[in-house]
């Protein structure tokens, strides 16, 4: 589904060299390591924010690897919910798309929140809203920034369930970001550690 | 396409606003040859220019501290206590400085002039008057930049001062708290009104018997300047006046901006929403404060319906509508109300229309440098703060001297032309005003936009227009408000009676002979239309200004 080789970035130091990140079609990883090795950036590059300093990213068989990120179709979720204080609950979710609206809310059961201000809504519920913002854009690929780790621990729980089971049943292959092994063993399918590949020349 | 725009704006914006200024430059030392220590010296060898820089120094620094005097007291009772109608005072109390020079001399006059008090009468009392009407104008800028500081200051760092040894008393707390919290905003303020009062225009033409600032007489002699084999005396003292006033202003905002970066850095975080305390004895300084703001601006008003006769020597007062009738009618001189509201309007939207954008893509291409070459933005921010340094009159000289006289018949039918002076001096206003809200957008909000697959132009109308709504708003009031007012370019660039503006038209009315009783209730009847205009555009962006945001406007 996504193929990443030889993936390369630097900004004052060698983030990482020669990567290869390989996931499959529903997949579900989860990348830890610990902070400031990369995680994130490597996120930024394969979404297009970033650009790489060499490498090919493809997915479904396409090189992507210059093509903006608003033309990638993969969806990503930052650490802090990036809501739009200016528009309400379902104006978020019309960047995405002008339908399913509700059905998307009923998703990670936040139904009746459409009119909701932005500010009215806790770091749980704003992760939520994020998420079923970034699934109204059906993204091919969805990546998570550390989703969770502004939420306390028991909340936490419950969001990454819920999450890895929306992903689940739309057979959405993502990748999270994270540096608390316990919440990766808990959404994913297959955990990786970046610290320990990103000398060079390694598959992920 | 971003790095296009970019390109263009910065070459729009010198094209528009640095060629005059280079063409009018290059003029006068072609007429004058280039020799800045004579053109210094031809300002006390000129009987025109004799003593003018004594007066314009001497009178900015008496100004500048009459309005500390009177406006600290005024920020510390508005900021540390509880008021009811507070947004509403402070509105009030910072009209003065929105209100256009030329309104405010006009309401000084009413009220010193023969209409009113009649103090007018030797030269200590108009020298005062003029001391007092900068600090009416400018006591803003001190309440602006300190009533912040301490409105929005986290209680707790007073009540444990309180506690602790150093402290205990309210001049401790004062030394040890206020004054090096306050003392940055203080002296900002005091080189803005510095700034303000050294390049005073209306307020000295209207309020001094003949005296000059450097920028009036500037304003005077700018129809003989810049002409090869005549007067070139003229065009020396332009010269020297312009830097002077160049440098001084320069230097004054290199200390202002040196000072309130420090003032961002010091600051504690604020916490706007801590319950302060009344206080029923600051009514004694808030309600004659009012009043002091209030009064030339209701005189303005008043003053349009009070006619004064001069019946067998006697001079009576009456009330009556004819100053209005007469300036909405015209007379053979001078054109009607509507026609100079007309051309002030048409100046202020094609102003807008040219300042706003290219303020917008200049603060953009700013911010976007600022990620990615620093020294690049900076030369930028400099550059487009450029006009800053520069007073009204020499904006008018520039455009006088490097656009029109290139070919004079031309120029003067070129309606249009007075619109470049507000140009000039609006657009790094809207590029002050919008740069910050630019700076302060999270980038998250249009990386996430973009990883939803949102293309740029809707990005752009339907997050980031949205997200910085509220400075376009004050930057858009602020131009056109600007552009409405504005007076010293004006009164150099618009030499074509077709032109004329409201504030020209209050100048013109208000130039008449005195002996006509109709010519005070006129000038005051287009300026009380010229106030009613800025106000209401003020009280609107009053609501989209925040609580900390220090001395903008």
């Amino acid at each position: 589904m996504l193929e990443c080789e030889g993936l390369s970035k630097s900004f004052e130091k060698n983030l990482f060299k020669d990567l290869n990140l390989n996931l499959k079609s529903g997949e579900i990883i989860a990348i830890v390591g610990p902070s400031g090795c990369g995680k994130t950036t490597l996120l930024r590059c394969i979404c297009g924010l970033e650009t790489l300093d060499s490498g090919t990213i493809k997915l479904g068989g396409i090189d992507i690897t210059d093509t903006r990120a608003e033309e990638r179709g993969i969806g990503m979720i930052f650490q802090k919910p990036v809501l739009y204080p200016h528009l309400s609950v379902s104006g978020n979710l019309s960047l995405a798309s002008k339908f399913g609206h509700d059905k998307a809310l009923e998703e990670v059961s936040l139904s009746g929140f459409g009119s909701r201000a932005i500010d009215k809504l806790s770091g749980g519920e704003g992760q939520r809203i994020a998420l079923a913002r970034a699934l109204l854009a059906n993204p091919k690929v969805l990546l998570l920034d550390e989703p969770f780790s502004a939420i306390d621990s028991e909340l936490s729980k419950k969001l990454i369930s819920d999450v890895r089971d929306v992903l689940k049943k739309r057979k959405c292959p993502s990748i999270l970001v994270t540096h608390n092994k316990e919440e990766a063993e808990l959404f994913s399918d297959r955990i990786v550690n970046l610290s320990s590949h990103s000398k060079s020349n390694h598959s992920l | 396409m971003r790095k296009v725009t970019s390109i263009l704006a910065v070459t729009l914006y010198a094209t528009i606003i640095l060629l005059p200024l280079y063409l009018a430059l290059q003029r006068l030392v072609w007429v004058t040859g280039f020799s800045p220590f004579e053109w210094i010296d031809s300002l006390n060898n000129n009987y025109i220019s004799q003593g003018v820089i004594e007066f314009t120094v001497i009178q900015a620094i008496f100004s500048t501290v009459f309005t500390l005097l009177i406006g600290i007291p005024i920020a510390w009772t508005l900021g540390r206590y509880k008021w009811p109608f507070e947004s509403f005072i402070r509105t009030i109390l910072t009209m003065p400085f929105v209100i256009p020079s030329i309104i405010a001399a006009m309401g000084i006059l009413t009220i010193v002039g023969h209409q009113g008090l009649n103090l007018r009468t030797n030269e200590s009392t108009w020298w005062w008057t003029l001391i007092v009407s900068h600090a009416w104008f400018n006591m803003a800028l001190v309440i602006r930049f300190c009533e912040p500081v301490l409105s929005t200051l986290d209680p707790e760092l007073e009540e444990q001062l309180r506690l602790l040894p150093n402290g205990q008393s309210r001049f401790s707390r004062l030394r040890n708290l206020w004054l090096p919290l306050l003392t940055p905003s203080i002296i900002a303020a005091a080189c803005m009104t510095f700034v303000f009062s050294f390049t005073s225009f209306a307020l000295v033409r209207w309020i001094t018997v003949g005296n000059n600032t450097l920028e009036s007489m500037m304003a005077d002699v700018s129809s003989s300047a810049g002409i090869k084999g005549y007067m070139e005396s003229t065009s020396k003292i332009v010269m020297g006046a312009s830097v002077i006033q160049f440098s001084i202003l320069l230097f004054s905002l290199w200390i202002t901006s040196v000072i309130q970066r420090k003032r961002q850095a010091k600051l504690p975080q604020s916490s706007p929403l801590h319950s302060q305390k009344k206080n029923s004895r600051g009514w004694l300084i808030l309600i004659p404060a009012i009043g002091f703001a209030l009064l030339p601006l209701i005189s303005v008003g008043i003053g349009s319906f009070r006619i004064r006769e001069s019946i067998d020597d006697e001079i009576r007062f009456r009330w009556g509508l004819e100053g209005w009738y007469l300036a909405f009618e015209g007379s053979y001189s001078f054109p009607p109300l509507i026609d100079a509201m007309l051309n002030s309007l048409g100046y202020a939207i094609i102003t807008l229309f040219v300042a706003l954008p290219l303020g917008y893509l200049l603060a953009s291409t700013i911010h976007d440098l600022e990620n990615k070459n620093k020294r690049m933005a900076r030369v930028l921010d400099i550059f487009t703060m450029l006009p800053f340094a520069l007073s009204a009159a020499m904006i008018g000289l520039g455009v006088l001297l490097g656009i029109i006289k290139l070919d004079v018949s031309s120029a003067y039918n070129f309606w249009p032309l007075p619109s470049l002076a507000h140009i000039m001096l609006t657009t790094p206003f809207v590029v002050r005003i919008i740069l910050p809200t630019i700076r302060s957008l999270d980038d998250k909000y249009d990386e996430n936009a973009r990883v939803l697959g949102i293309k740029k132009f809707k990005r752009f109308f339907k997050i980031k227009l949205p997200l910085i709504k509220g400075s376009i708003i004050i930057a858009t009031i602020f131009t056109l408000a600007m552009s409405l007012g504005e007076f010293g370019a004006s009164f150099i660039v618009a030499r074509n009676s077709d032109w004329t503006t409201l504030p020209l038209l209050i100048d013109s009315w208000r130039a008449k002979p005195m002996k006509d009783p109709l010519t005070s209730p006129a000038s005051n009847a287009v300026a009380t239309v010229l106030m009613l205009i800025t106000m209401a555009l003020f009280i609107f962006a009053e609501r989209f200004r925040t609580n900390r945001d220090g001395g903008m406007f």
